[in-house]
């Protein structure tokens, strides 16, 4: 007698998609989403939808279409891709292939089979459901068609436009213009215009002082932040004072004290008193965290323990750079963390800089992304962001009496049209 | 330091709270114990803007910041939660995993740093965390309700009570939705992707379709047994997702998430 169906069966159907999955992840190896790439991704995306809405409008007649858009469905899908998500987070991602878990892929879960078709089917269910609430919109919440349509186009353009991504790193030195790069594979890619880096630009906090002790090689946790004269703190029994502060400061070999520089290469310096709070013995001295020109400065305190200063931390850093395309079109950008330069289908994110040299990094480290099915993911998301908003001001209202008498009301008027729509298709 | 401080406010806030989950009980107006957990949860937050102003950033960045934002939101949540649906037991609930929150502060205290990491200045960092922590308010509240109704022995859930764990849950995920969705969307701003699968976004995908799970099995489940068991396992996942991964082995060194 064949299995009803149910929470078993769809439960089965979806350890069977694993079984394959792990069939072909043995078979094949790796998912190589290149086979994506344009004009692919877009062609397998429409077909996709196409079958989908194919698939919907013939519900009634087939049976297994059905069970891919009800609640038994949707409920195993979901916690396939709970225990996926589970399995992924507790394996390390370092594209291991020994062992059980490297052979089934999972330490390259985003190219592993059993990932991605469980994913696909997780997909399918919720695109069954978004198609179904668009069909019958009037019969459905706004929060619902939200909530199933828009995460439905945000995964399947990030899935069908993985291909399609390219993510070019650029190395730029001051007035060198650069016109290639090197894509995540190592591989050398062409851009279709040049970057010129003409400044970089940086704003560090101020300089950190720190009890080092020189027989463990730790350092304390707390710390003083030198940002102006007279700023204290007691650590580890000595109270630490800023007597002074030079930004830009350096010093001759021959000589102890640091003094201001207006140079490449200049290193923070605070002179610091500290006093010993049980015995009362004093030290006064430069600390400096060095540059790439100088040495660091500590004062040591005693045998055991020494005033160091870290390197300060970058607080802001931009590179200002001059683009210029094809057609000969040049256009200046700042472009820093969280605000990156768009030129054409392109955008150009800060990465980083040269960590030796610091403030006076004369290279600037820039990744130019073209993602053309990011617009498709934006919207989406800022729909599902609506659907969130919707879903939190109308969440209460299932409880409040007058409001679920409304509910009740307008849902059995419904049920009652839709009655009569089918009766008169019929 | 303005952490010291914490104590005073702490103590206001809290006797606020006591005095609010006990005048919930004994008053029978909702008025005086919701004005009064207003006044607690008032204060607090006036730590929290000095520890801003003085700090001169959102203090969103260390495990004792978002404490902070936990303890406040989850005051605020309890507050709602009376107030709309008058339950008086949820004004205890929230002030006794307040309390513990601060506690946590108070007892383990933190040095913080002033410094924010470029990547952390945006505009969506203030919305991102302080969404997510309501929504971790949400759940804990929802939780502790669930854990309690599980394991009275005087009668059996109500058809209410179990609305108000939907509810709770609900109102949760939509706020789980938009911390992931301004996360993403600050993503694509910081570094060009959306997702990453970072450690940090693998334990909030399944948080969040954890939540999504219950949401969807909750109008077919007749055993309470199921519906209980499944808040707290999203709970759990939700644990991992906040503090779990800075221990676990396979997110060593592979999330840029750290604080």
């Amino acid at each position: 007698m064949a299995l009803k169906w149910g929470y078993r069966r769809a439960f089965m159907r979806c350890a069977l998609i694993f079984v394959v999955g792990v069939v072909l992840q043995l078979v094949v190896g790796d998912l190589d989403n290149s086979f994506l790439r344009y004009p692919w991704g877009l062609i397998l995306a429409v077909n996709y939808l196409y079958l989908i809405i194919l698939a919907n409008l013939y519900a009634q007649k087939w049976q297994w279409v059905r069970r891919l858009s009800d609640h038994y469905a949707s409920a195993s899908a979901l916690a396939s891709m709970v225990v996926m998500c589970i399995v992924f987070g507790f394996t390390r991602q370092d594209a291991a292939t020994g062992g059980v878990v490297g052979a089934l892929g999972f330490s390259r879960m985003t190219s592993s089979w059993p990932f991605n078709l469980l994913l696909l089917y997780f997909l399918t269910t919720l695109g069954f459901m978004a198609v179904q609430d668009i069909r019958h919109f009037r019969e459905r919440s706004l929060v619902r068609i939200l909530s199933h349509v828009a995460p439905f186009v945000a995964i399947a353009a990030m899935m069908f436009g993985s291909g399609d991504k390219l993510r070019v790193t650029i190395r730029t030195s001051l007035d060198r213009p650069v016109y290639t790069g090197v894509d995540r594979a190592g591989r050398s890619v062409e851009l279709p215009f040049s970057v010129t880096l003409r400044e970089f630009k940086m704003e560090e906090y101020p300089p950190k002082l720190y009890l080092l002790d020189t027989q463990t090689e730790t350092s304390s946790k707390e710390f003083l932040s030198a940002e102006r004269v007279g700023d204290n703190l007691a650590i580890g029994g000595w109270q630490i004072e800023v007597r002074e502060i030079v930004d830009m400061a350096g010093r001759i070999p021959e000589e102890q004290n640091f003094r201001p520089m207006h140079h490449v290469g200049a290193a923070p310096a605070v002179y610091v008193a500290a006093r010993n709070v049980a015995s009362g013995e004093q030290r006064e001295g430069w600390v400096s965290c060095g540059s790439f020109i100088f040495e660091p400065a500590y004062l040591f305190l005693d045998s055991r323990h020494a005033i160091a200063m870290p390197r300060r931390e970058p607080k802001h850093y931009l590179s200002r750079v001059r683009v210029e395309e094809m057609s000969g079109e040049k256009t200046d950008y700042e472009i820093e963390v969280n605000s990156p330069a768009r030129v054409g289908s392109w955008h150009i994110y800060q990465v980083g800089y040269d960590t030796q040299r610091g403030r006076w990094s004369t290279t600037s480290v820039l990744e130019c992304v073209r993602d053309g099915w990011s617009p498709a993911v934006a919207v989406a998301l800022w729909l599902t962001l609506l659907a969130g908003v919707v879903m939190f001001v109308t969440a209460g209202g299932h409880t409040w009496k007058g409001r679920r008498q409304n509910l009740s009301l307008q849902s059995s008027e419904q049920g009652k049209k839709s009655q009569k729509g089918k009766e008169t298709k019929r | 330091m303005i952490w010291q401080q914490l104590i005073w406010f702490a103590a206001a806030s809290i006797l606020c709270w006591v005095t609010g989950a006990v005048l919930a009980f004994k008053v029978k107006s909702i008025k005086p114990a919701a004005v009064v957990s207003f006044i607690g949860s008032a204060i607090f937050l006036s730590y929290i803007v000095v520890m801003w102003v003085s700090l001169e950033r959102p203090p969103m960045r260390t495990m004792g910041e978002t404490r902070l934002w936990y303890s406040f939101f989850l005051s605020l949540a309890g507050l709602a939660v009376f107030v709309r649906w008058q339950y008086r037991w949820v004004l205890s609930f929230s002030t006794m995993m307040s309390v513990v929150f601060i506690c946590i502060n108070l007892f383990k205290p933190e040095i913080h740093s002033k410094s924010l990491m470029p990547a952390l200045q945006s505009v969506w960092f203030v919305p991102h965390v302080i969404v997510y922590m309501f929504a971790y308010a949400m759940m804990g509240a929802v939780t502790l309700f669930a854990l309690y109704l599980w394991f009275r022995r005087s009668k059996q859930p109500s058809a209410e009570e179990l609305g108000v764990c939907d509810n709770l849950v609900r109102i949760g995920w939509a706020f789980l939705t938009l911390g992931m969705v301004m996360g993403a969307l600050w993503a694509k701003q910081a570094w060009g992707d959306y997702w990453t699968w970072d450690p940090k976004e693998t334990w909030a995908a399944a948080t969040w379709l954890s939540y999504l799970l219950y949401l969807h099995l909750r109008p077919h489940i007749k055993d309470n047994n199921v519906t209980f068991a499944l808040i707290i396992f999203s709970f759990l996942l939700l644990q991992m997702c906040w503090y779990g991964i800075n221990f676990l082995p396979s997110a060593q060194g592979a999330s840029v998430h750290v604080y």
